[in-house]
């Protein structure tokens, strides 16, 4: 706490300011993990080095000898695996957020007022945004079965989680002052809502469905552990003997994850 | 007609904001509440449209009770009650023709507007009220786009729009500058003497006030201590309202 005594004696005092310990503590938490991360010395540089020129190259020893018209022609050979992937994303992606807009609003403490209401849908937004996309694919598995289904599912669980969240910070933090005009000439809250509050949180919405969509690519690796034909069972078929189909495929899903964000980017000018 | 029979409010924080309000303020009018920050115009003004609940007492508009109505009642007094803030209260990213045109939800059923649809001849309408006040080529321009004043104005349409037979006005000009000040408090004028409509404001500066209500109501610590014509005011009654003589900044001083 900083004190100030102005000439005329009067005493200021500066109110402490939380946000140093919470950097604090920020920073100890950083300190422990690094140690995590860097004392068992699994990997050294060299190795490192090694393991990326075996991605970034066509693999050639006794096992295999494969030209770089190999590596590239495997690149098109998972055209028809990344599509499938990019369709399960998007409709979980999509199903899940459409899910999601209704509970963050209703989780938003500025328009659902009761807090027996808000809570237990924070709660919910919680649980669900806990579990890793893998469990989720996996319960959705328990319901139809191994395949694209169960993966939809999983996704749609997934993009659930992380839509809510991001929804309702954001309708928590819109400009309240339109809605009390729109009551204030009678409309009720739904239609208060429509006028004051959507026009503000829509643009963000496309924006983070976009942002979704894009996590869900990502996140699609871990489906080929369970066993639907992906993209991310193309690196886990490889990830024991051939690094050059992983080094592949990650070419593949960097262009795919760029030309999002530049498509995300256009969006979201459009939208200012 | 409003009518406050002995309202008294106090905040759940035990703040006592209105100790008892007896008023009457008749159609036509042009009144404007003045007294100290924190003397209780705010409250006095929202209790009106029941934005904020009264404690105790009554408050009539026409014959309706306005402390024991609710849902869709409430609703459709406050359709009929214009209201106009300090920052404007726009949705800053839309246009201002959807702004001013929100002022017809209330008259509509949730499903239609949720949809956005409203009758030609209440288009019509919204774009009228933005030609009464003079921003009619700025109707398709976002909001934020807007000056101040022009903001306010868009606000008074948005108000006009809601065929309102009162308009309550929450320190209308206390965001904006000497020059576009004036301009606004000419439209509520205009508004008042061309179209007929009622209209109660809070009023920061005092010779605003004088200059544009017919009728003044000084509010002291949450009672009326003045209540009277606005060519009455003598500087002894301004120093009872504020319990000192004005300060530079609640004199727009022209």
């Amino acid at each position: 706490m900083t004190k100030f005594t102005l000439t005329n004696g009067k005493l200021v005092q500066k109110p402490f300011n939380r946000v140093w310990v919470i950097l604090a503590v920020l920073l100890v938490l950083i300190i422990i993990f690094w140690q995590f991360i860097f004392l068992p010395e699994t990997l050294t540089l060299d190795q490192l080095g090694s393991v990326l020129k075996q991605m970034f190259t066509p693999k050639n020893d006794i096992m295999a000898h494969r030209t770089w018209s190999d590596y590239f022609a495997y690149i098109l050979e998972l055209i028809p695996r990344l599509v499938l992937t990019l369709k399960m994303a998007f409709a979980g992606g999509v199903i899940g957020s459409l899910i999601a807009f209704p509970v963050a609003v209703l989780a938003a403490k500025n328009i659902t007022k009761n807090k027996w209401i808000y809570g237990p849908f924070k709660f919910i937004m919680n649980i669900v945004r806990t579990i890793p996309a893998v469990i989720m694919v996996v319960l959705g598995s328990f319901f139809v079965g191994i395949g694209v289904l169960a993966a939809i599912i999983g996704f749609t669980l997934f993009s659930f989680g992380i839509m809510a969240k991001m929804l309702y910070e954001v309708i928590e933090t819109t400009d309240m002052n339109a809605f009390e005009a729109l009551e204030s000439t009678g409309a009720n809250k739904i239609q208060a809502f429509r006028y004051a509050v959507l026009p503000q949180i829509l643009p963000i919405f496309i924006s983070y469905l976009i942002y979704v969509f894009e996590i869900n690519i990502r996140a699609s690796i871990i489906l080929g552990y369970v066993g639907v034909e992906c993209i991310g069972s193309a690196i886990y078929e490889n990830v024991l003997f051939n690094y050059d189909r992983v080094g592949a495929t990650v070419i593949l899903l960097f262009v795919v994850i760029v030309i999002i964000q530049v498509f995300s980017n256009w969006v979201r000018g459009k939208l200012q | 007609m409003i009518k406050f029979v002995d309202v008294k409010k106090t905040y759940l924080n035990g703040v006592q904001a209105l100790k008892g309000i007896n008023l009457e303020i008749h159609d036509g009018e042009f009144v404007a509440i003045i007294g100290l920050s924190g003397a209780g115009k705010s409250t006095l003004l929202r209790s009106i449209n029941k934005m904020i609940d009264i404690t105790s007492g009554e408050l009539f508009i026409d014959d309706v009770e306005v402390g024991s109505i609710k849902g869709k009642e409430l609703r459709m007094l406050r359709r009929s009650i214009g209201m106009i803030f300090q920052s404007f209260n726009l949705v800053r990213r839309m246009s201002v023709f959807n702004n001013v045109i929100s002022g017809r939800v209330a008259y509509h059923s949730t499903l239609k507007t949720i949809f956005g649809l409203f009758p030609a001849q209440e288009k019509l309408l919204a774009l009228e009220s933005l030609d009464a006040m003079g921003i009619l080529d700025k109707a398709f321009t976002r909001a934020d786009q807007l000056s101040g004043g022009q903001q306010q104005r868009v606000a008074l349409a948005r108000a006009l729009t809601q065929e309102p037979k009162l308009i309550l006005a929450d320190e209308p000009v206390a965001s904006l500058d000497p020059i576009t000040t004036i301009q606004v408090m000419d439209d509520f004028a205009k508004i008042n003497k061309k179209f007929g409509i009622t209209i109660v404001a809070n009023m920061h500066h005092v010779d605003l006030a004088l200059k544009y209500a017919t009728r003044i109501i000084g509010i002291k610590d949450g009672q009326v201590v003045y209540d009277g014509l606005s060519k009455d005011i003598t500087d002894d009654i301004l120093i009872n309202i504020y319990g000192r003589n004005l300060k530079h900044d609640e004199l727009l001083g022209e």
